[in-house]
C-alpha cells in the first residue's frame, strides 16, 4: 500500500486531526498559497465564471431578456441541428479535414525536428530555427493573400503548371484542391514553430548514448531509430492527445478566408457554421449549443485517447 | 446629532424638488447610429447644430456615434444593455437578433402612432407598402430610412460601345445581347460584362429581365414559388453562360472581392455592369474629375423588352435601407409620444434640413434661386463645420415622406444630364419594377438556416455560369437546395403570404 493511501485512511479516521493539521499546514506554507492565488483567481474569474454563459444553449437567448428571462427551451437546439438535413456534411468536412491534418501536418514538425538536431553547424542550425519560426508570426489573412498571388490564376503557380501540364489545376477554385491548400498552409505556416517542444525534449537525451552507440558501430539512421525516436516519444504521445482534443476544431478564419463559390461545399464545418449561425446569423443559442457539443466530443477524446495511452504503457497526459 | 443629519437632508431635498420645479429641464433623447466621419471628431458643446434642434423642437439630442465597421455586434451588444440609448438605427432590419428581440418586445411598437395622421403627419405620410416590409408578423416596430424604389439597372460604356459598332439605344434583350456580344471582341484583356463575388446581384437583374420572378414569385394559382422554378431564370443563367464562353466575362469574377468592382470599370477592363443605376452618375463623375473626360462615357438602360414585347425590369428592392428603432429599456411609456413626435419632425422639411445639411451660414449658404450652395471660398471651413457639428446625424435621417429639404440642394455641375435621366428612370422604369412578395414574410428556416442555404443556389449558379457543372448537375444542386431547407421555406413562405393575404 502506497504511503499517500495509508495517509488518507488516517485522516478519514479523525476529521478533527484532518483540519487541524490542514490549518498548521497552510499557515506554514502561507506564502506559497499566496503566490498561488492569482493563478487560482484568474481560472475562477476568466474560464470558470464564464462557463455559466452555457446555460444559453438550452435557452431561446433574446439579448432584451437576458440570460436570467430567456425562454427554456431545453435540448431544442441540438434537436434543430440533427434535424437539419446537411449537419452530415459539415461533420464529415470537419472530420476529412481533420484526419488530413493528423496525417500530414502533425508529423511534419517531428521530421523537421530530427532533421534540424542532425546539423552540425550550431550557428547556422539557430539562423535557420529563427527564420523556421517567422511564418508562424504571419497574418493568416497575408498567408491567404500570398497564396491567392501564387496560386491565383494569373499566379506564377498556376501559369507554371499550366504550361507543363497543358491545362490549368484550379487550386483556388475547386473543393477537390480546397483541403490540399488548406493543410499545405497549415504546414508552411506552423511546422516550424511546432518544431520548438521537439527540440526541447531533444536536449534532454544523454549524449553519452549517441558516444556509446557510434563506438558499437551503430550509424546515423539506427542512432535516430534506436536513440532520438525513443527519448522523445512521450512528447509525440503528449502531442497527439492534445491533438485529439481539437479534432472537432479546424477555425473558421482560415476557411472562410479561402472560400468562394467554386469551393465553398469543401469548407463548411462545424466551425463555420458556428460562426454562421452566431456572428452572421445572430443566433446565439444555436451557435452556443453547436460549440458546447463539440466541446463535449473533445473532452471525450481526450480522456479516452489518454486511457489508451496508459494501456499502451505512455505516461499520458495525466 | 441623528436629528441634525436627517434635518439637512430633508431640507435638501426639499431644495432639490424646488429647483426642479423651478427650471424645466428640456428632454434629453439619446441615439445611437453607425458613424462614417472618422477624420474629424464630432463636438457635443455648444453645437449650433443641436442648439437649433433643441430650440426647434425642445429636444436636447444627445448622439452616440458607433464606427460602421462592426455596426451590427454593437447593435446586439447594445441590445443587453440595461439602460441603452433610446433610439437606435439599425442598418440590417431583417437580422434575426432584431426579429428575435422585437417579438421578445425589446422595441415599442409604433403601428398606431404611423396610422395618427394629425399628430405625426409626416411618418404617416410613408409608403404602406415599405412600412409592410419592414413590419414584423404585421406589426411596425421601426421607421424605415428610405431608398429609390427601382434602383437597380444596366449601365455601358457608351463611347467602347460607339467603337465596336453598336449606335443605337438598347431597347430589346436583343439588342442587349449585340451590345455584349460586341463588347466581348473589343480585345483580349478586357471583358464585356463587369462581375465580381456578389455575383447574385448581377444573376438577379438578368433573370428577371428575362422575365423571373425577383428571389420568389407568385404563380397562377397563387402560390409562392423561388425564382429558379421559373424557367427564365436559366434563361438568364444561359445568357451569362454564353458571354463566359466567348469571353466576355473574367473566369475569376467569383473571387473578385466587391471593393474592386468599380476599380475595374475604371481602369477600363470591363464596360457594364448590372448594378444600381445610381452607379451611372458616380462613375461618369470619377471620370470626368480623375480621367480628364468632357463629354458623356456612360450611359444607363431604359426598359428593355423580351422577345414577345412584354417588358420586367428590373428587381425592386424594397425600398429602404434599415430602421430607427425605440428602445422599450430606455423611453417610459409617457414619454414615448415625445420620441414619436420628435422623429416625425426629423422627417419634417426643417428637421430633413439640419440633419442632412445642418445650418445657414454654417455648412450652407443660399442663392438668389433659392438653393443651397457654398462659396467658393468657405468650402474648407463649411465642409469642417460639417464635419464638427452635423458628423454622420444624416443617419438619423429617414426621409420617410421623400425629399423635403429647404431650402433644397443646388444641382451638380458637369453629369448634370445622366442625373436627370437617372430621376426620368426612376419615374419611367417604376410600373415594370418587379417586388419580391417574400421580403416582408418572415420563415423561421429562412431565419435558422439562411446563411446555410442561399449560398447553396448562387454557388450552383456561378459554376454553372462558368461551364464547371451541367444543367442536369445544376438541378442537382436546386434539388439539394430543396432537401436541405428549401423545400421548408417555401411552404412556410407559402403559409405566411396566405394569412397575410387572409387578413
Amino acid at each position: 500500500m502506497s504511503s499517500k493511501a495509508e495517509d488518507r485512511l488516517a485522516l478519514h479516521g479523525s476529521g478533527a486531526v484532518y483540519w487541524h493539521k490542514l490549518a498548521s499546514e497552510v499557515r506554514r506554507d502561507r506564502w506559497l498559497y499566496v503566490l498561488l492565488a492569482p493563478g487560482v483567481i484568474y481560472f475562477l474569474v476568466f474560464k470558470y465564471l464564464p462557463m455559466f454563459g452555457i446555460v444559453i444553449a438550452f435557452e431561446n437567448y433574446v439579448p432584451f431578456t437576458g440570460v436570467l428571462g430567456s425562454e427554456w427551451v431545453g435540448t431544442k437546439w441540438f434537436n434543430s441541428f440533427f434535424g437539419f438535413p446537411a449537419w452530415t456534411t459539415y461533420l464529415a468536412n470537419t472530420l476529412i479535414l481533420s484526419v488530413m491534418n493528423l496525417v500530414f501536418y502533425f508529423p511534419a514538425p517531428i521530421i523537421l525536428a530530427l532533421m534540424l538536431n542532425e546539423m552540425r553547424l550550431q550557428r547556422y542550425k539557430r539562423l535557420l530555427q529563427t527564420m523556421l519560426y517567422v511564418p508562424h508570426f504571419i497574418s493568416i489573412v497575408i498567408v491567404v493573400s500570398i497564396t491567392f498571388v501564387m496560386f491565383g490564376p494569373s499566379g506564377i503557380v498556376y501559369k507554371a503548371t499550366e504550361s507543363v501540364l497543358g491545362y490549368p489545376i484550379k487550386y483556388m477554385g475547386s473543393p477537390d484542391t480546397f483541403r490540399w491548400m488548406i493543410i499545405g498552409q497549415t504546414i508552411w505556416k506552423e511546422t516550424g514553430w511546432g518544431t520548438i517542444i521537439f527540440l526541447a525534449a531533444l536536449t534532454n537525451v544523454d549524449t553519452q548514448l549517441y558516444e556509446a552507440a557510434m563506438v558499437d558501430g551503430a550509424g546515423r539512421i539506427r542512432r535516430l531509430w534506436h536513440i532520438t525516436l525513443p527519448a522523445i516519444r512521450s512528447t509525440i504521445v503528449l502531442m497527439l492527445i492534445l491533438r485529439m482534443g481539437s479534432m472537432l476544431d479546424t477555425g473558421y478564419d482560415h476557411l472562410i478566408l479561402m472560400a468562394n463559390a467554386m469551393n465553398r461545399k469543401a469548407s463548411q464545418t462545424l466551425d463555420v457554421f458556428v460562426y454562421q449561425q452566431g456572428i452572421q446569423s445572430g443566433q446565439f443559442s444555436y451557435a452556443s449549443a453547436i460549440g458546447l457539443m463539440k466541446s463535449i466530443v473533445s473532452v471525450t477524446l481526450v480522456v479516452s485517447s489518454n486511457k489508451i495511452a496508459h494501456l499502451l504503457g505512455e505516461q499520458g497526459l495525466y | 446629532m441623528k436629528k441634525l443629519v436627517s434635518l439637512i437632508l430633508a431640507a435638501m431635498m426639499l431644495l432639490s424638488m424646488a429647483g426642479i420645479a423651478a427650471a424645466e429641464e428640456p428632454f434629453e433623447i439619446t441615439v445611437m447610429v453607425p458613424e462614417f466621419t472618422l477624420d474629424v471628431d464630432y463636438v457635443e458643446e455648444n453645437n449650433p447644430v443641436l442648439q437649433a434642434i433643441e430650440e426647434a423642437t425642445g429636444v436636447k439630442l444627445k448622439m452616440l456615434f458607433m464606427s460602421n465597421e462592426g455596426y451590427g455586434d454593437n447593435v446586439n451588444t447594445t441590445l443587453t444593455e440595461n439602460n441603452p440609448p433610446m433610439v437606435m438605427a439599425v442598418t440590417d432590419a431583417r437580422d434575426p437578433s432584431i426579429i428575435n428581440s422585437a417579438r421578445a418586445g425589446a422595441f415599442w411598437d409604433l403601428t398606431d402612432f404611423i396610422a395618427d395622421k394629425d399628430n405625426y403627419p409626416y411618418l404617416a405620410a410613408g409608403a404602406p407598402a415599405v412600412y409592410q416590409n419592414i413590419a414584423i408578423d404585421g406589426r411596425i416596430y421601426g421607421i424605415f430610412r428610405s431608398r429609390a424604389f427601382p434602383r437597380a439597372g444596366i449601365y455601358y460604356r457608351l463611347d467602347i460601345a460607339k467603337e465596336v459598332g453598336f449606335d443605337r439605344e438598347v431597347k430589346t434583350i436583343d439588342d442587349l445581347t449585340e451590345l455584349a456580344e460586341k463588347l466581348a471582341g473589343y480585345s483580349n484583356d478586357t471583358y464585356a460584362l463587369n462581375m465580381c463575388s456578389y455575383y447574385a446581384g448581377t444573376i438577379n437583374v438578368i433573370t428577371v429581365a428575362m422575365g423571373a420572378p425577383n428571389n420568389w414569385g407568385i404563380d397562377e394559382n397563387g402560390n409562392i414559388y423561388p425564382a429558379h422554378k421559373s424557367p427564365a431564370y436559366l434563361e438568364g443563367l444561359n445568357w451569362l453562360r454564353h458571354l463566359y464562353e466567348i469571353g466576355g466575362i473574367d473566369p475569376n469574377f467569383a473571387t473578385i472581392p466587391t471593393s474592386e468592382w468599380d476599380n475595374i470599370e475604371r481602369t477600363g477592363k470591363a464596360f457594364m455592369r448590372f448594378d444600381c443605376l445610381d452607379n451611372t452618375h458616380r462613375q461618369q463623375e470619377w471620370f470626368e474629375n480623375n480621367a480628364g473626360v468632357t463629354e458623356q462615357v456612360f450611359q444607363s438602360v431604359g426598359p428593355i423588352a423580351k422577345a414577345d414585347g412584354s417588358i420586367t425590369v428590373w428587381p425592386q428592392n424594397n425600398g429602404f435601407a434599415g430602421e430607427i428603432l425605440i428602445n422599450k429599456k430606455g423611453v417610459s411609456e409617457e414619454d414615448l409620444p415625445k420620441v414619436v413626435k420628435f422623429l416625425d419632425w426629423c422627417n419634417g422639411p426643417e428637421g430633413q434640413t439640419i440633419l442632412n445639411a445642418g445650418l445657414e451660414g454654417l455648412t450652407y449658404w443660399v442663392n438668389e434661386d433659392g438653393y443651397r450652395y457654398v462659396p467658393e471660398d468657405k468650402i474648407d471651413e463649411a465642409g469642417m463645420n460639417s464635419k464638427m457639428y452635423v458628423h454622420d446625424m444624416n443617419q438619423l435621417g429617414m426621409g420617410v415622406p421623400g425629399n423635403l429639404e429647404n431650402p433644397p440642394a443646388s444641382v451638380n455641375r458637369g453629369v448634370t444630364a445622366l442625373r436627370e435621366r437617372y430621376n426620368q428612370l426612376n419615374i419611367e422604369l417604376a410600373p415594370y419594377a418587379v417586388a419580391d412578395p417574400c421580403f416582408p414574410l418572415i420563415s423561421q428556416t429562412a431565419v435558422d438556416y439562411g446563411a446555410q442555404l442561399s449560398p447553396i443556389l448562387t454557388d450552383a449558379a456561378a459554376q454553372y455560369i462558368s461551364g464547371i457543372i451541367s444543367e442536369d448537375e445544376l438541378r442537382g444542386e436546386w434539388e439539394r437546395w430543396g432537401e436541405t431547407g428549401g423545400d421548408k421555406m417555401t411552404a412556410e413562405y407559402n403559409e405566411a403570404y396566405h394569412a397575410s393575404i387572409a387578413q
